[in-house]
Formats: C-alpha cells, structure tokens, sequence
C-alpha cells in the first residue's frame, strides 16, 4: 500500500511436533474452527496498519466469548508464549503487530452489542463490535458514540480502547477514555475481573485509566460498557479557505479565544487538499495555502450564534472564501474527504510516513514552518490534515521507496517531527498509541523514573509481562521482585529497530 | 499552618514546604527514615477516608502556591497543588477562563486535594469530573522521585494515564506536585429554573430534557421535608442560546410544576444549597447509582436515610439536607445527631442512622452503585458504618497498585479503600 517499505520481515521458525501440542490445546481452548496455525492464514496477521514491519505469530485464535478468551491465554502462558491482542488491525503505530512467537488473540468475532440501556445512556459491547455499528445501533432512537477515529467505519471499540482513540469530535466531546465507563478484561493468567461500574465514581483506583490506553499490555478487554450521548440539536459546519496555514492557525485561536468550543476544527494544507480533490472529487480550489473544516454543534441559539460569529472571526482573520454545506449530504462529502485523506495520499505520492505529534495550539503556525523546513532538509514535502483545534498533528512525510535512501530520509523527517512537537512542549502521539513506532521516542518525552512508574501499572496487571512485551517502552523494563520470562523486541531481534 | 490531626490522628510533624524541591527533600527524608507520611491541602475533605494508622510527617502543601504556566491561548493551566480553586478562577477570569468544576469551598479547597478526592460540583452535569479535565500531573513518589505523566496538551496517549490514576487516590500513590488542567471559557450568560417536583417527576423531566436535546450545565435536586425535591436548573452559554434553552425549559417543565419560574441567581443559589448539604452535619454520605435509579432510590434509598436522622433529633434542629445530581446519579444526604439527650438515647440514636445508612447502602450496591461515608463525626455510626462498603472485584489489582507505588506504605497508610 502507500506506508512504509518493509522493513524487515521475519518469520518465526517453530518445530513441528510443539505446535501441534499447541494446535491441539488450542483448539480445546477456542475451538478448532477459531484457531489459525498454517503459515498462509497466518500472513494475514503479520501486521497492522504500520505495515512496514511484519512478524508472523506463531499462532492466530479468533475467540468469540470471554471463556475462550481466557481460555486461549491460559494456553499461551502454559507455552510460554507472548500473547499479543487485535481488534480489526487499522492501529497505526504498530500496537498488534505480533511479536515474535506469539499467540495473537484477534478480537474480531466478538460482535454482539451486549445491552442498549437508553435511560442510563449506557451500552455494553463486545470487543470486536465496529466503532460506527455503535452509534448505527442507536442513532434511530436519536444517540451516538463520540468518538470517532478516522477509520471508524472498520476499527473495533475494543481496538478504540487499547489505543484511547481519538478523533476529529474529540475536542469537544473527549477521547475514549471519556466514554468507557465498565470492562470485562482478562488478565495475564487467565483469570477475568470486571473493572469501573454503570454507576459513576466507583470505588478505589481509576482502573478504567490504566486500562483504556494500556496498547494492549494489561489485559484482553472482553466487554465493555460506553457511554452514549444525545445527539446535538444543530451542527453547523463550515469550509473556510486561506492564503497560508499562518492565517488559518491564526483563525482557529481567535475562535477559540472568543469563547467558542467547536466539535470539531481540522486543518488540511494544500498539499493534502491536492490530494484529497484528486481522490474524492470534492471541489475544494486548489490555489489556496490552507483550509479549515469546522463543526459547532449544540443547541438550535446557540449553534446559531457561534456558527456566525465563527464564520466573522474567520472573514477577519483572512479566509478566502467560506462555504457552508447545503444539505446533510453535502456536509457528509465535505467530512468524507476529510476522513479519506490519508488513503488520499496515493494520489501525489507512491509513500507516506504518518506522524501523530501534538503541539499546544497556540504554536501550530510557528511548528508547521519548522515542519516544512525539517522535510526540505531532506529534499522531502510534508503534506498536513490534522485536528487543529487540539494541536493533534498529522504530519504526512511523502516519499517515493523506490528511490534509494528516500525511506531513510522520510523516518529522518519523521523523527525530527517528533523533536519539533516536544521542543514545542507537545507530545509524541495525540491518538495513535505509541506500539512499536514510537518506543524509542518515549525516553525523550519521559525520563527513566516517569517510564519506571508507568511500568509500576503494566506490572500490577500483568506481572510476567505475557500481554504485548516490547511495545510503548524505549527499553525493556522487569517487574521488580515478580521475575517474568523477558522476551526482546522482536524488530530488535532481526536489528531493524533500535532503542534510544 | 491548618491542622496536624487527621481523623482524630495527631501527626509527630507537621511541614509546609514553599517549594517542589522542599517537599522533595520531606520525602526522601522520610524514606530514608521509614516515616509515614501524610499530605493536606485545604483540609476541606479530611474526614473522607479511615482513620490513618500512623502520621509521622504531615506535609502541608498550601503554600505550594504558584501557577507555573498559562497560556490562555492554550487553554491549559500548570499549577502546583496548593493553589486553591478561588485563586486559579482569579487567575483565570481576567482571560475569560475557567477550570470548569464548581467543587464547595473554592476559597480553601486546593487543586491537589480536589484531584486527591476526587472532588466536584454541580457544573459536572456538563463538563464531567476531574477525570475529564486533568491532562497533567506530576509526583513525588514515596522513594522522593520526581516524576510525570500525562502532558501540557489536552491530547495525549503517550504512556499510561498517570494524571487520571492521581484522581481519587487519596494521598495514597504519591505525593500529587502539580497538576495540569485544560480549561474551558467562562460562560457570557448562566440563567437559571426553580421548579418544585416529586422525584418520579424530576426523574421524567431530566428524561424529557434529554430528549428534546436541551443541555443543562447544572442539574441540581434539594429534598424538601416533604420528600418533594426543589430543582433548579441552569443553562449556560452565550446570552441568546441559554435563554432559548430556559424559555424551553419552562415550558417542558410547566406540566409538572404550574408554579416554575426563573431565576437569574439560580448559580448562587445552587452553589450555597450545594455547599450547604455537602460540608454541614456529623455525618455525610455520598450514594451513586445509575442516573436512571434515581426516582426508585428515593423511595428505598435516600426517604429512609432522612427519615432516620428526622426521627433522632429532638432539640427541633434541620436533621439533615439532602441534594442531588438527577442527571448523574449523585445524592448526597448530610445529616446532623445533635441533641440534647442523655447518652443512652444518643447511642441509640447513632445507632438508628448507622442501620439506616448500612440499609441504604445495601440498597444502592444491588443497584450497581455505591453509598462512601465522605464524613463523620459520630463514633456510633464510624463503629457501625464503613467508609465505604463492599470491596470492588477489582481491589486485588488496586492493592497491587498500591504495592508498587508506595511497597512500605507509607503513605497516608490505612486511609485508602480496603484501608490500604
């Protein structure tokens, strides 16, 4: 596709007569119709959405309750063997990419939405239930699921958990651990725990905390109860363009500073316009520096208030022209080409390398400057389409791999990105998790001790470090006085990735 | 310097460092020394928790006063811990920002003790708990480390979610150093409705206001004597759209009160009742249950909790005040066991609130909820009642937690759920 060239691939080498015991408890465990072990079923799942690396697992379990779920990991851990999770793949950051010789427990078949319980405004899911089937589920009773990853029509509310997914709504509306409120989760010896409760502030510890955002390295999230909102009175939104990203960055803080909390603000630069016009035929012009994509929702005054005043503060910060959708079908195009806009890339270049960055706001002009100078360095372009309203970045590194040294130079770029948003006071990852891509930018964001506290969650729930070692963590981190098998990166392994 | 006594606990000292790095030095003092430790801010919720088994060192962190950034443009706060709520609004105000949580006691109620216990007001309606606006927050570990999680922006999945596992701890994990907040702008207009309803009523009215997609940013409920319920709501936002909102709101709420009215001071009005039913009386309980309980939890959970503490009080004193979060699911009943009779009818007395309080409780955790004893004065009823109730399932991994944080515990040791 149009990531990262491979890498690296490496496959695992297992004999014969250990994965047929494995085969064996396996299919026990799950059923034999839910286990994958021959190599070609297993290249499915040698990567996720990162797709420059692949590792093929040793083995592949699609479980369809909690039992076989637990069920599955006690047979893992009998093995000795890692257990990675994954939800639909769609991570970007390498979250489910397996690690070497393990047992990848896919999450997919889990499907059923559990309970729908309006009046509590509470549903509770499986982990494999599509993000946009949520909000499908209850839109006609008038509710939806904020958040909303890009690729919400395919990734899974279990896959949202592991990574605290974001998304576009998430300005206003919080991320997915804003809306997760109760889990079932499997722990590393097979044992199952409910965490959080229907009710709020329940007792003890933010078990929720530590779990949402955990990439997997604490638990098989099993069920899951979410919160489910209202769905606004009036959303508005508006298409501004602008001569450069400076006045565009400009407009977004002066909304922002009159008081107005918009649903949404994107920003899409013209190279990512050139893009998504080319790939989706919105009639975006193309002579323009810049453009912004902007919701307010609410109430039917208020919406009506904001919505005007934003497009004023727009018109003196210099936008070019403002267009408003005419109908909901119009509105749907306009976020359609928005939400396409990484698969849009294809069309102006063979590859791209992704960041995730986040800058405080106030700095976006200033950052995006240093963005493009940094791709210039290495004779690169750098396409931007991101969540403007909280400085999340998604810097889009272009570069063609067949051109030898250009995926060199891009990851150059692509690191140096990183540097930019953390010299600016930001962070390295707004909403795609940290996985495998960026664990060797942790120990620049945190220091030893931060990352030993971190790892102090991680090891209460998964002492011997069996679910998704190697991944979030620069340099691989014990468990103190629970000893654990350790199992090295598996990129470090085969010396394709390096930890700083 | 406020008080060295924690639950009827004296601590051996007392410190008010000026400075991270003074605090700092306290704990790795204290390591070195194998002291326990325990942390006060404002000291407006030091009866939440049990009894702590030791306090050898008593930090005060009022004087860890300073705002370290804002950047209005921002809209992120990094203070330290002492500061109180009253002064970051100040602070804040001038750039027409809020940290939008309206906990009771703004003057001495300080952040880090507002995020220790996980404090809040009616504006949670809208804008949710601590758990929603802390974005930030940095420790010092009971080893005297020095250490982050979180970030400055209010999008961050970089590690594990420190700042959030901070909110509610208690003083048990860490020493809470600074906090980072993200912000919300003050509202132009914040307008208000005063109906008096049965809960079966407040109940269909919150139900009906959802559905013709009004958003209160408060929703507040005081019991009357009479087991009917004052409801103010308020709505908030630029001046034409919260008055939309009321207009509408009087309307819905017309078929149920004929006598609904407005009411301009309805935030004032709502800050003292709630202030009022939360930091008065011997004994405090906070019950949480699906917001969908609530008109049921009236009738088998809060009416017999006031009738108990009504039916013990002789010297014609308000027995108890009760507000409640309709839309969230939060009653709190705050009640007082002042009399003037003899100590054998007062036992008695304690003893009738304390099996109302276990009753009640029993009654909210079958409904997947939960009654904490946030506060009690009563020796009766602290023998009788537990601070919290039934353990969680989970509490094996928050001892674990625990465990790894603070191996020795010592920090404020016993205090926490499970008296960890």
């Amino acid at each position: 596709m149009h990531e990262r060239e491979a890498l690296g691939v490496k496959v695992s080498t297992v004999p014969t007569l250990e994965v047929t015991a494995l085969e064996r408890d396996l299919a026990t465990a799950v059923g034999q119709r839910n286990c994958i072990t021959d190599p070609s079923g297993l290249s499915t799942y040698e990567c996720d959405g990162l797709t420059g690396t692949r590792i093929r697992p040793r083995a592949v379990v699609l479980p369809e309750t909690t039992e076989q779920v637990a069920a599955a990991v006690r047979v893992a851990r009998a093995h000795g063997m890692a257990v990675v999770p994954r939800g639909a793949g769609t991570g970007l950051s390498g979250g489910a990419l397996p690690v070497d010789g393990c047992l990848l427990v896919v999450l997919s078949r889990m499907t059923k939405i559990l309970t729908v319980d309006l009046e509590n405004r509470r549903m509770r899911v499986q982990p494999g239930v599509i993000n946009l089937d949520v909000t499908k589920m209850i839109a006609p009773h008038g509710y939806y699921y904020a958040p909303d990853p890009s690729s919400q029509s395919v990734c899974t509310i279990g896959g949202n958990i592991a990574e605290n997914s974001g998304g576009a709504h998430c300005l206003k509306y919080g991320f997915t651990v804003n809306h997760v409120v109760a889990a079932t989760v499997v722990l590393a010896d097979g044992s199952v725990v409910e965490i959080g409760a229907n009710a709020v502030d329940p007792l003890g510890y933010d078990l929720i905390a530590a779990v949402v955002g955990s990439e997997g390295m604490v638990g098989i999230v099993t069920e899951a109860v979410v919160r489910i909102l209202r769905v606004p009175e009036l959303t508005r939104t508006f298409f501004a363009t602008f001569p450069s990203t400076d006045e565009a960055g400009a407009c977004v803080s002066a909304i922002v500073s009159a008081g107005i909390v918009p649903a949404a603000v994107e920003m899409i630069d013209s190279l990512a316009i050139e893009a998504i016009v080319k790939s989706t035929g919105v009639d975006w012009p193309l002579d323009v520096g810049a453009a912004l994509l902007m919701d307010v929702d609410g109430t039917k005054a208020e919406v009506e208030h904001t919505a005007a005043a934003a497009v004023e503060i727009a018109r003196n910060a210099g936008a070019i022209e403002i267009r408003t959708p005419k109908d909901a079908a119009e509105r749907l195009l306009m976020w359609k080409g928005r939400k396409g806009a990484f698969a849009a890339m294809g069309r102006i270049s063979p590859n791209y390398y992704v960041q995730d960055g986040v800058i405080p706001r106030s700095q976006i002009s200033k950052v995006l400057r240093e963005i493009a100078s940094a791709g210039a360095t290495q004779g690169l372009r750098v396409a931007n389409v991101f969540h403007a309203g909280d400085g999340n970045l998604h810097p889009l590194v272009l570069y063609d791999a067949r051109v030898p040294g250009e995926a060199h130079r891009a990851e150059i770029v692509a690191g140096e990105i990183l540097s930019i948003c953390l010299r600016a006071g930001g962070s390295i990852t707004g909403e795609h998790g940290v996985g495998t891509d960026k664990a060797k930018y942790m120990g620049k964001m945190f220091t030893d001790d931060d990352l030993e506290s971190m790892n102090f969650v991680r090891c209460t729930f998964d002492p011997q470090r069996a679910f998704n070692p190697g991944k979030v963590f620069p340099t691989p981190r014990l468990c103190g006085d629970i000893p654990g098998h350790f199992h090295a990166h598996p990129t470090e392994l085969a010396g394709t990735a390096a930890r700083g | 310097m406020t008080t060295a006594t924690i639950r009827g606990i004296a601590a051996t000292t007392t410190h008010a460092p000026s400075t991270l790095d003074e605090a700092q030095a306290l704990l790795v003092a204290a390591a070195a020394a194998q002291q326990t430790v325990a942390f006060v801010g404002g000291s407006t919720e030091l009866g939440f928790g049990y009894a702590p088994t030791r306090v050898d060192v008593l930090i005060d962190t009022t004087k860890l006063d300073r705002v370290i950034e804002y950047q209005p443009a921002d809209m992120v706060v990094e203070v330290e811990a002492g500061v109180t709520l009253a002064a970051l609004q100040a602070h804040l105000a001038p750039h027409g920002q809020r940290l939008a949580l309206d906990a009771p006691d703004p003057k001495r109620a300080t952040i880090g003790g507002l995020v220790s216990t996980n404090a809040f007001g009616p504006l949670r309606a809208r804008f949710g708990s601590m758990r929603d606006l802390i974005v930030g927050v940095s420790f010092i570990r009971a080893d005297g480390a020095r250490v982050r999680g979180g970030g400055k922006v209010v999008k961050n999945v970089a590690g594990f979610d420190l700042p959030k596992l901070a909110v509610g701890s208690l003083g048990s994990l860490a020493m809470i150093a600074t906090v980072t907040l993200r912000l919300h702008p003050l509202a132009q207009a914040a307008l208000g409705v005063d109906a008096t309803l049965s809960a079966d009523d407040i109940a269909k009215v919150v139900r009906e206001s959802f559905r013709v997609q009004l958003e209160p940013a408060m929703l507040v409920a005081s019991r009357q004597d009479s087991g009917d319920y004052r409801l103010t709501a308020v709505f908030e936002g630029f001046d034409s759209g919260a008055r939309e909102q009321r207009e509408r709101f009087l309307e819905l709420g017309r078929t149920f009160d004929a006598s609904i009215r407005a009411n301009d001071d309805a935030v004032a009005h709502v800050a003292a009742r709630d202030y009022g039913a939360r930091c008065a009386g011997d004994v405090r309980v906070r019950i949480a249950m699906p917001p969908a309980e609530f008109a049921r939890a009236e009738r088998d959970v809060v009416g017999p909790l006031v009738r108990a503490f009504a039916d013990v009080v002789n010297d014609g004193a308000e027995p108890s005040q009760t507000i409640a979060y309709p839309s969230l699911g939060i009653v709190f009943v705050a009640g007082t066991l002042r009399h003037d009779a003899s100590a054998d009818r007062a036992n008695i007395a304690s003893g009738r609130v304390a099996d109302a309080i276990v009753a009640a409780r029993r009654a909210a955790e079958v409904r997947g909820g939960n009654l904490v004893v946030t506060h009690c004065d009563d020796a009766v009823v602290s023998e009788r009642v537990d601070v919290y109730g039934t353990l969680p399932p989970s509490f094996a991994l928050m001892r674990g937690l625990k465990d790894r944080f603070d191996p020795e515990h010592r920090l404020n040791p016993g205090r926490f759920l499970g008296k960890l």
